[in-house]
Order: C-alpha cells, then sequence, then structure tokens
C-alpha cells in the first residue's frame, strides 16, 4: 500500500490513459464491457486520490521523479539544476484533483444513459478519459512545459467532446470557437515559456522560483502567462467565447468543462503565486485580477439575467461564480508582502475564493446535469417552449432547487458557507467588492427562480404529458455531487480545516513547494 | 553568416507572430482564420528554436561532434512536440469548419454563426 | 467534531440554523393544524379563479421566460443595449478583446515597474 501511494502520481495520471486506449479495443466485443471499464477506472483513480491526500497532510508535499532510480531522487549526483520530469503534488494540487476525480466520476455515470441514443459512443468515451488524462496532468505538473502539453491535450479532447453531437450546427460552431480560443492561448503560454527558459535555461517550476528575477521580458511573460490563462477561465472581457462554447455541449462534459476551467484558475494561481511569488509586484498584479472579477461577476449575472436559453444562461452564471473566486484571491495576493493584513484578512479571503472553487464544482456540474435532464426530456433547450415539467421530473426539479439555493448563497447549504468568508474577509480590503457581490448575489437568485418558474412550475404543457422521469444512472450522477453538496453543507469548518487552509498556505508559502524539489537529495 | 544581426529571428518570430493576430482578427474567412493560427505556431516554434542558438555552435549530436560550443537541445525537443501539438489542432479546426460548412452552407465567421449575445 | 466556521470575523454553525428551521416548521406545522379541514379535491372549490373570466389552457396561461421581470429589463434598456453590442457572437472580435487585455496589462505591468 505504501508504494502505491508512492507511485501513485504517475499511476492517476497514467491510469485514464491506458483506459483511453483499451477502450476502442474493448468497445468493439461489448458495450457493457466498456462502460464497466470506464466507472471501475474512475472509482479506482478517485480511490487512489484520496489515498493520496490523506498522505500528503500527514507527510507534506509528494514528489515524485519519473524515471529515476527512487522517486525522490530530483538532483542525481553531479547535477546542479532539478534534471528530468518531476510531478509535485502539495495541497492546492491535490485539492482540485479531489473535485476533478468526483465530477469526472459523477459525468461518466451521467453519459452512460445521456448519450445513449447517439452513435459513436466509443469514440466519446475514449475522448473523456483522455480529457480526464489532462486535466490530472495538469493539477499535477512540476514544470512548465509539461503545463503547455497537458493543457492542450484536455483542450483538443475538450472541443471534439463538446462537438460530439454533429446533427447539430451550433454544436460545431461551439466547438470552432472553444478550440480556436484554446489553440491561442496554449501558443502564447508557449511563448511565455519560451522567453523564461531563454533568460534562465530551465523548465522547472520549483527551480526558476528560485532563481527569477523580475526582468522586463518577465514581466511580459507573467502578462501572457495571466491573460491566457484567464481567458481560458472565462474572465470577463474574455469570455464571449464561453457561453457559446458550453451550452451547447453534452451535459456532462459541460460538467466537466467547468472543471478544467477551474484547473486553468489552478494553473494561473501557480504561476502568480509559486513561480514569480517572491519577486511579484503584488498590489499591482493583485488589483489587475480584482478588478477584473469586479467586471466579471457583475457582466455574467446581468447577462445571465437576459438568458432564454438554460444552458447558456448557466453558463453565465459560471462565470459570474468565478469572478467570485478571482476576487478571493486577488484579495490575498494584493496583501501578499504585508504580513500582518495577510494574517488579518489575507488568508481568510484567499480560503474564501478556494472554498468557493468547491463550492462551485459541486454545486454548478449538479446545475448543468438539470439543465441536461431537461433537454433530455423536452428535446430542447429552450426555456420559453417549456412549462410545468415538475409534475413528472421530480427528482430534477428537486435536485435543481438544492442548486439553485446553494449558487444564490441561501443559508444552510455550501454556497453561504464560502460566500460569507468571502464577504467578511474582503469587506477590510475594499467595502465595495462585498457590495456588489452581494448585488450578484440577488441577481443570481432572481434569475434562476425566474427559470425555475418558467420551467419546472405551471400547469402541465400537453406536449410534455406523456414521458417520465429521466433514466436513472442520470439521476445517481446528480445525486454523487449533491450528496457532496450536503456533506459539505453540514461540516463546513470540518472541510476548511482538512482541504482549504493547506491549499492557502501552500499558495501563500512557496518555500514549501521550492524546497521539497532543491532540497530533497536522498 | 556573419553579416546576419543576430536577433534577425527573433524579428523575423515577432513579425509573423504579429502578422498572424493581424489575420485573425480582421479576416473574416474561416480557412484564413485556420491559416493565420497555423501562422502563429510556425512564428512560436521558430522563437522557440531561434532561442537555443549559440553563436559558432554545432548541432547537439554526440557522435563525431566537432570542437566548440554546441546548441541547447531542449528548445528542440520543445519545438518537435508543439509542432505534433498543433497539427491535432489544425486537423481538428479543418475538421469542425467542414461540418460548419456543410450545416450553414458558408465560410464567413459573421454569415455561419448561430450563437449570439 | 466541531461544526463551527469561523474566520477572525465570521460566525456560522449550520447546526444552529437546521435546528432552528426544524422547530419552525413545527411550529408551522401545528398552526396549520388549527385551520379548516374542509377542502374537497376536484371540486369546484379548487378550480382556478381569475375574477369570473374564462381561464385559458395551460399553453396560454403559462408566463413565459421572456415576459418575466419585463420591468427590469425596460428599467435597464441602456445598460442592456451597451452591454449586448460586444456579444456579436463573431469570433474575430473574441481575439481583439484577448489582444487588447495583453496590452492594457502589460502596460500596466511596464509602468508599475519604473514608478518603484
Amino acid at each position: 500500500m505504501a508504494s502505491l501511494i508512492a507511485q501513485s502520481p504517475i499511476l492517476i495520471i497514467a491510469i485514464p490513459l491506458a483506459a483511453a486506449f483499451l477502450i476502442p479495443l474493448i468497445g468493439m466485443v461489448s458495450q457493457k464491457a466498456r462502460n464497466a471499464l470506464v466507472v471501475v477506472s474512475l472509482v479506482f483513480v478517485a480511490f487512489l486520490v484520496f489515498a493520496l491526500a490523506r498522505d500528503i497532510s500527514i507527510n507534506g508535499i509528494h514528489i515524485y521523479t519519473l524515471g529515476a532510480t527512487s522517486p525522490d531522487l530530483t538532483i542525481p549526483t553531479g547535477f546542479m539544476v532539478p534534471v528530468r520530469i518531476i510531478l509535485e503534488v502539495d495541497g492546492m494540487s491535490v485539492f482540485f484533483s479531489i473535485i476533478w476525480s468526483i465530477v469526472s466520476l459523477a459525468a461518466a455515470i451521467y453519459s452512460l444513459s445521456h448519450i445513449a441514443s447517439e452513435t459513436g459512443q466509443t469514440r466519446f468515451y475514449t475522448l473523456l478519459m483522455l480529457m480526464v488524462m489532462g486535466g490530472f496532468g495538469l493539477m499535477y505538473t512540476g514544470d512548465l512545459f509539461n503545463l503547455f502539453v497537458f493543457l492542450e491535450i484536455a483542450s483538443i479532447s475538450g472541443a471534439a467532446l463538446i462537438a460530439y453531437r454533429t446533427k447539430f450546427a451550433d454544436t460545431q460552431e461551439g466547438g470552432f470557437k472553444y478550440i480556436v480560443v484554446s489553440a491561442i492561448a496554449s501558443l502564447m503560454v508557449l511563448f511565455a515559456i519560451g522567453l523564461l527558459y531563454a533568460q534562465y535555461n530551465s523548465l522547472n517550476i520549483a527551480y526558476l522560483a528560485q532563481v527569477i528575477q523580475y526582468t522586463t521580458l518577465d514581466k511580459i511573460a507573467l502578462a501572457l502567462f495571466l491573460i491566457a490563462f484567464a481567458m481560458k477561465t472565462g474572465m470577463v472581457p474574455l469570455h464571449l467565447w464561453f457561453p457559446d462554447a458550453y451550452s451547447v455541449a453534452p451535459a456532462s462534459i459541460t460538467g466537466m468543462l467547468v472543471i478544467t476551467s477551474h484547473a486553468c484558475m489552478y494553473a494561473a494561481f501557480r504561476i502568480c503565486f509559486t513561480l514569480y511569488g517572491g519577486v511579484i509586484n503584488a498590489p499591482v498584479v493583485g488589483w489587475i485580477i480584482i478588478a477584473f472579477g469586479l467586471l466579471t461577476m457583475f457582466v455574467g449575472v446581468t447577462m445571465a439575467v437576459y438568458q432564454k436559453d438554460v444552458m447558456r444562461f448557466m453558463s453565465y452564471h459560471a462565470i459570474s461564480q468565478l469572478g467570485y473566486m478571482w476576487i478571493g484571491v486577488g484579495v490575498g495576493l494584493a496583501v501578499l508582502g504585508n504580513p500582518q493584513l495577510l494574517a488579518t484578512f489575507g488568508r481568510d479571503a484567499m480560503s474564501g475564493g478556494i472554498f468557493h472553487i468547491l463550492n462551485h464544482a459541486m454545486y454548478k456540474p449538479l446545475l448543468f446535469f438539470t439543465g441536461g435532464a431537461l433537454f433530455h426530456y423536452t428535446g430542447t433547450r429552450d426555456l420559453t417552449k417549456m412549462g410545468g415539467l415538475a409534475h413528472k421530473m421530480k427528482w430534477t426539479t428537486i435536485l435543481y432547487m438544492i442548486g439553485t439555493l446553494s449558487i444564490s448563497g441561501i443559508p444552510p447549504l455550501n454556497g453561504f458557507s464560502s460566500k460569507i468568508l468571502i464577504y467578511e474577509s474582503v469587506y477590510q480590503f475594499h467595502p465595495i467588492l462585498t457590495i456588489t457581490g452581494i448585488i450578484v448575489s440577488i441577481l443570481t437568485l432572481a434569475s434562476f427562480t425566474k427559470a425555475f418558474h418558467s420551467a419546472f412550475m405551471g400547469a402541465e404543457l400537453p406536449e410534455y404529458k406523456r414521458g417520465k422521469e429521466v433514466p436513472r444512472s442520470m439521476i445517481i450522477g446528480m445525486l454523487i455531487l449533491a450528496a457532496g453538496i450536503i456533506f459539505v453543507t453540514l461540516f463546513p469548518s470540518l472541510v476548511v480545516d482538512w482541504a482549504i487552509h493547506p491549499a492557502a498556505d501552500a499558495l501563500i508559502d512557496q518555500s514549501a513547494y521550492i524546497n521539497a524539489v532543491t532540497g530533497a537529495i536522498p | 553568416m556573419e553579416h546576419i544581426p543576430l536577433n534577425f529571428p527573433f524579428l523575423a518570430a515577432a513579425l509573423l507572430v504579429g502578422i498572424s493576430f493581424y489575420i485573425i482578427i480582421f479576416k473574416k474567412n474561416l480557412i484564413k482564420l485556420i491559416m493565420g493560427i497555423a501562422m502563429m505556431a510556425s512564428g512560436v516554434n521558430l522563437f522557440l528554436v531561434a532561442l537555443g542558438y549559440r553563436a559558432g555552435g554545432n548541432a547537439p549530436i554526440y557522435t563525431d561532434v566537432p570542437e566548440g560550443p554546441m546548441v541547447l537541445p531542449v528548445p528542440q525537443a520543445l519545438t518537435l512536440t508543439s509542432i505534433v501539438i498543433n497539427v491535432a489542432v489544425l486537423a481538428l479546426m479543418l475538421t469542425i469548419v467542414i461540418r460548419i460548412y456543410r450545416h450553414t452552407g458558408s465560410l464567413d465567421s459573421e454569415k455561419s454563426r448561430k450563437l449570439k449575445g | 467534531m466541531k461544526f463551527i466556521l469561523g474566520s477572525g470575523y465570521t460566525f456560522w454553525n449550520p447546526l444552529i440554523w437546521i435546528i432552528v428551521f426544524l422547530v419552525v416548521m413545527v411550529m408551522v406545522y401545528f398552526f396549520r393544524r388549527r385551520g379548516q379541514k374542509g377542502y374537497k379535491k376536484g371540486t369546484d372549490q379548487a378550480r382556478i379563479f381569475l375574477c369570473g373570466e374564462e381561464v385559458p389552457e395551460a399553453e396560454q396561461r403559462h408566463i413565459r421566460v421572456g415576459n418575466i421581470y419585463w420591468g427590469f429589463f425596460e428599467t435597464l434598456k441602456e445598460y442592456y443595449n451597451f452591454i449586448l453590442k460586444p456579444h456579436t457572437g463573431i469570433i474575430n472580435d473574441y481575439i481583439l478583446w484577448f489582444v487588447v487585455a495583453i496590452a492594457i496589462t502589460v502596460i500596466i505591468l511596464l509602468i508599475a515597474g519604473l514608478a518603484k
């Protein structure tokens, strides 16, 4: 068992890759065996992720060096710099990977019946496993070039999955916009990686964090990294592609793509806090992030109230909730150089932002899955054609209500816990941030109530009188996420102590990350 | 070789990236957009290879190597990986554009869109 | 295990909230039991009453999503005209915003570096 945990970072990346290659072979033989392979491999990966998380909470940062005689041999004898590909898993990485494993398991179970009537399902599951692998690689990587490679893997498979339903025209357009935006963002990331390599001759994040000086080229590289990852996250004014791509995808893929956006936010945090942590001009970059975050929250929700397509309006809400996370962590970044303010409210603001990432990853895919259930039942995403669906879709209605109360920050659900952490700590930085956050919460509740009335409430419309509740595996996929919501609702302090505070501390203090690689000589 | 200033490849890479941004922003034809992205990929690859060059260096191969410095091999590895990834991206983009054309009958980025607002 | 989520300034205990909610629900149930009991389902008592007018069919009666919050959109019409204009759907404009954002960020970072 101990050696399994020692090898777990590479196993977590390799098992979905192996499954992705086995699925076409097994899919030729039997469909049930292919579905079983998908679910079993994702369950095993989730088990490994939780075991790794427990190990990190006891033993600290976990290093894995590919191809060395022992997993922590980062600097072999006779070398001055770390060589070989190094996977470095600290509190922040494992936090994101817990979310990713739970949501991808729920999405895979949901897809079992959501796409059951489509052709080419084997290719769907292959791309799904490739996307899972890309996400895990993005979260565990310890050097910059693998960041680029795994970002591209996740983007390419995500774009192909968005364009999965080829008989509609708007899915192709959404997939095209996603791949163009991803390609340009990734090329700018590669350009910035080239700029850093040219000056310091190394790609390892921990080593670069030690030797970086804040030259002009470094500033340009920071701007490129930040804006490219922010575009993949959906920060306003770079959000224009986000609703187009996320509203037309199959609902399980939209849930996973939201977590891919979170993973790109993780990459942006890794660059700002860990790579540039010692030398960054913290107030300026923090204020840039806060200004964009304010704009994101407000524009996201005002556009969302206006929409008439159910998945599109949920995508705009995803944009505005991502603004909350940017503000929380941006405030933490802005006071990073000031230890007294950091202890007073900076660490709490970062904890609030990171806690909001966890909560959002629980309720947003749940809401997208209910939107997909509406699409499965009625055949359309247009809210003007729906009405009175609560009579037949009882489970979906209850889960939609849980998601709505959660996203609006209504007590006792988990959205309230993270929002109150953000509001109380960000208020001491500047009151306008809290005021905007509360207005955005009110508008969020308003727009979800509007969609609830028009889709679920009212008398039964004659065209929807036949039909029954959506299939069981879709309900099970949604219930996994609802169970996560209920757990975080009842035990918020447990979650914060075990998962959130280690992640926030891992970002604030970059020296642990550096020492794990450069100090680790067996 | 001595008459070309040493940062000429960097100027060429910057020019390629700049022209490709111009193409992507101002040309409406979807195929031209894809060509712009391919050109940007070439620009970034040229930048990566050029930053590894050391004056008077030889190819980084150990067999029968002449005396003197070697150019850096890591950017060449990065460039190969990037070329392969960009091939996959371009193939995916072209496939999706074929389907957009079959559905909407137009290759114009303004006329073929259905999602707005 | 403690249930209280607290930072320096907040205090949030979900268990207390749930207990208070359940107590209030129990009180509501007892209030409701003291009400009238005579309600026959399926008779004229359960029919929709629209001031004596004819009740239309479910399809025409249901308020669609475009008509809810009409007052909100009428009041903020100028804001919505302003904010809907950049959301064109043309992919070339998306990359234009990207270049503008990079330019602004680079300029801010360079000026801040000079001013330090």
